[in-house]
């Protein structure tokens, strides 16, 4: 291999390579998510010499196309096809410079105490409580200017949610995301094309390189680089965008070592390298998800429900009971999927998607639980994780409350998606049959983009991966980053969270390196 | 004589799978004429022409649709996708259509035959045939809502936007492309985009 000399504050595309290479730093980040971008900006700031390592390519809005099943493919693992076994479930994990952000809906949200308190008590977190972590929140929210979002691009899909809350004394609020200028065009799923949104590739990416880090884009990493209790680098070969085609081996060497890969690479890395960092056995195992149920409702007028934030209210007021409560859009196609029927039944149900607005749920499901392991020469993961039957009963009750909040907007019908039961009701009443009807999990056609627990936080060594800072027990060196390190799912939108535990992390780092 | 009976299979097999399928003349970076033959037969039930939308299933051109998502697929999962196509097209022989010639393939079958065999699909006990049709649903309506008539008739054409050209677009060159290719036109935004929302009819695409 030629050592290549690089100059510092850099983004490098698949274009660039052109033989085998080695580079060396002080820390290499292993994924250019939430997570592994405020890793990267924090210790570049702090001055120290960062390498980022991402497999997908950066993407502009040239790139982004409207069609979801095109998107999907371009932005999405598996050509947007992931799914687990067992209970099967599509699951949607971005591969492109910025990670999720790129391809979210922005959505920011703070979990609320009682959920860090259960963290702190039941996986020995003594320093993990929400005002241990507000500091952290605040630092992220600050550098993405994450705000409620303003009234003017809310559109007639999200204000009709409110409205269907306060007519039940439901607790509703604007969303808070890291959005500048929305213009409410309720495509943040394939891409912002007004640059609003503040996704890890227009925000902490280009900073990080201002202050020197090198964001080597369109290189998988393979394997992690070590012996005994430290770590050496990463290595692994170029890809070539979307054909997956492997090229050119790299090798970065590094003092320190943060994998911020997501919750179903990294530990799937630490499989491939030997078993790393696996003491406890718990590598790939806890498996947590949220799944997502939607519900359409069609209302008597056009909503323009192309208009307004892509998610931009939502409702926390049963967290305790298991779920939050969110609005939704994405390509109208793409909705159109969730809508039942054959033949000319289905095609008036499309004439109906201008009165259509979609609602969604998303369940803390912590009885559920599955294990990611690593496939025979593949870095795609096999994904087992099965629908717990009393889980499955806590998102009937969600999509029961989202369809009294539809008829209480004033919906004249609804489409629960719910299997044995009538595709349409028509009223509160008829709706009532959600409440106690005995479900089974292939009765819900459900999907999920939060993904976690599979590198888990533990105070104690014998039952975790990572410790409170992410640092991989036994090792002095090893860190991760990604929502693989949450004990437990967080039960609401993880993104925010992931960054202020990255912010947390990269600090204590810092002084370390 | 198990010879005999597996070369009469073998032909069998052959005829139905690959045989007769008329050429169409379209080129298809991936398609064969036989999924060709059944996704036009598949839209052509599942979209029938109706009042509400300008286009039917089968002026959507959804073989053409279908071709272009296979081709930027990864080769496992478009792999899987034509072994759905495979399965709707001869599963007749397990779940045939109503009537005569029901168990001919499902592209060879009449518009209300493939209309009942994909009720039948849809109403399954079986979740795994409910969630294969949901699955083939899932890729002709993206295609076929997708559409631009079908969209302009919705009235949810796509936004016209004009991207404002922020930082990062000077840095990140076109995917696969070379650097010297970044457009250096313009200065990037130096605040918040300030463009004010969209206005549904006005900013929309015409057409
Ligand atoms: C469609 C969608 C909508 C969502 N909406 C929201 C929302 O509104 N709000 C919210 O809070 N959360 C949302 N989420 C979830 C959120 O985006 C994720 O939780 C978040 O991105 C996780 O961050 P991460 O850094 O852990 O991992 P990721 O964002 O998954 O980033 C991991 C990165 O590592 C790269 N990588 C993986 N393996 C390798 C390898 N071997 N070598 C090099 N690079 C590798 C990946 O390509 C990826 O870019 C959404 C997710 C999706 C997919
Ligand atoms: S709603 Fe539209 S303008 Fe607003 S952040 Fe999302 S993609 Fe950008």
């Amino acid at each position: 291999m030629s050592s290549e000399a690089r100059q510092d504050g850099e983004v490098r595309v698949f274009s660039d390579y052109t033989r085998d290479f080695e580079e060396d730093a002080d820390v290499v980040v292993v994924g250019s998510g939430p997570s592994g971008s405020v890793v990267a900006y924090e210790l570049a700031k702090a001055g120290h010499k960062v390498v980022l390592i991402e497999e997908g390519p950066p993407f502009t809005p040239q790139e982004f196309r409207a069609d979801g099943n095109i998107s999907m493919a371009r932005t999405m693992r598996e050509g947007g096809l992931r799914s687990t076994t067992g209970t099967f479930m599509p699951i949607l994990q971005a591969i492109c410079l910025g990670g999720g952000s790129l391809i979210n809906s922005a959505m920011c949200v703070r979990p609320p105490a009682f959920i860090f308190d259960e963290w702190s008590t039941r996986y020995e977190l003594d320093h993990t409580t929400r005002a241990d972590l507000d500091p952290h929140y605040d630092a992220v929210s600050e550098f993405l200017g994450i705000a409620p979002t303003p009234e003017d691009v809310q559109g007639p899909r999200n204000l009709l949610f409110r409205q269907g809350c306060e007519a039940l004394g439901i607790a509703s609020e604007p969303v808070d995301r890291n959005v500048r200028g929305c213009r409410g065009s309720g495509e943040c799923f394939s891409g912002c094309r007004a640059r609003a949104k503040q996704s890890m590739d227009i925000s902490y990416i280009p900073e990080a390189m201002k202050f020197g880090a090198r964001v080597l884009t369109s290189l998988q990493v393979q394997g992690v680089l070590g012996e005994g209790r430290r770590v050496r680098g990463v290595e692994g070969r170029v890809v070539e965008p979307f054909s997956g085609r492997t090229s050119h081996a790299f090798r970065v060497r590094a003092r320190w070592v943060v994998l911020a890969a997501g919750c179903m690479a990294t530990p799937v890395l630490l499989q491939k390298s030997g078993n790393l960092a696996n003491a406890s056995g718990q590598v790939g195992q806890n498996l947590q998800f949220h799944p997502g149920s939607a519900v359409a409702g069609v209302f008597p007028e056009s909503i323009d429900p192309i208009f307004g934030g892509t998610q931009s209210y939502q409702s926390l007021a049963f967290l305790e009971e298991g779920f939050k409560l969110e609005t939704m859009w994405s390509a109208p196609a793409a909705l159109a999927v969730r809508m039942p029927g054959v033949g000319a039944e289905l095609v008036h149900r499309f004439g109906e998607l201008p009165r259509t607005a979609i609602w969604d749920a998303i369940a803390s499901t912590h009885r559920s639980l599955g294990t990611v392991k690593a496939r025979f020469r593949s870095l795609n993961p096999v994904i087992r994780w099965t629908l717990h039957p009393e889980d499955v009963k806590v998102m009937l009750r969600s999509i029961h409350v989202l369809a009294q909040i539809f008829f209480a907007a004033g919906a004249e019908k609804i489409m629960p998606g719910v299997g044995g039961l009538p595709e349409e009701m028509h009223s509160r009443e008829e709706a009532e049959v959600l409440r106690d009807y005995a479900i089974r999990p292939a009765d819900l056609v459900t999907a999920s983009s939060h993904v976690f627990c599979t590198t888990r936080m533990h105070g104690d060594p014998a039952q975790g991966v990572v410790d409170e800072e992410g640092r991989c027990h036994g090792y002095d060196n090893l860190y991760i980053a990604d929502t693989g390190i949450f004990p437990r799912c967080p039960s609401v939108n993880p993104m925010l969270t992931v960054m202020a535990l990255a912010h947390r992390q990269a600090q204590s780092l810092a002084e370390r390196v | 004589m198990g010879g005999i009976v597996l070369i009469v299979l073998a032909v069998f097999a052959a005829r139905r799978v690959w045989l007769g399928y008329p050429a169409t003349g379209a080129e298809f970076a991936v398609l064969a004429p036989r999924e060709e033959a059944f996704l036009q037969a598949a839209a052509e039930a599942l979209f029938p022409p109706h009042a509400d939308l300008p286009v039917s299933g089968g002026q959507a051109d959804l073989p053409g649709y279908a071709d272009r998502y296979l081709a930027v697929l990864p080769r496992r999962q478009r792999t899987l996708i034509r072994a759905l196509f495979a399965l709707f097209e001869h599963a007749t022989l397990l779940w045939p259509g109503k009537g005569r010639g029901g168990f001919k393939r499902f592209s060879a079958l009449s518009p209300e035959q493939r209309l009942g065999v994909l009720r039948d699909w849809q109403s399954s006990s079986l979740a795994l045939r409910r969630l294969c049709l949901t699955a083939l649903k899932a890729i002709l309506i993206l295609g076929y809502v997708g559409h631009p008539e079908s969209l302009a008739a919705l009235e949810l054409a796509p936004w016209k936007i004009d991207s404002p050209r922020v930082e990062a677009d000077f840095l990140y060159p076109p995917i696969g492309g070379h650097r010297d290719q970044i457009s250096r036109v313009g200065e990037p935004l130096e605040t918040a985009p300030t463009a004010p929302p969209l206005v549904p009819g006005l900013d929309q695409e015409a057409p």
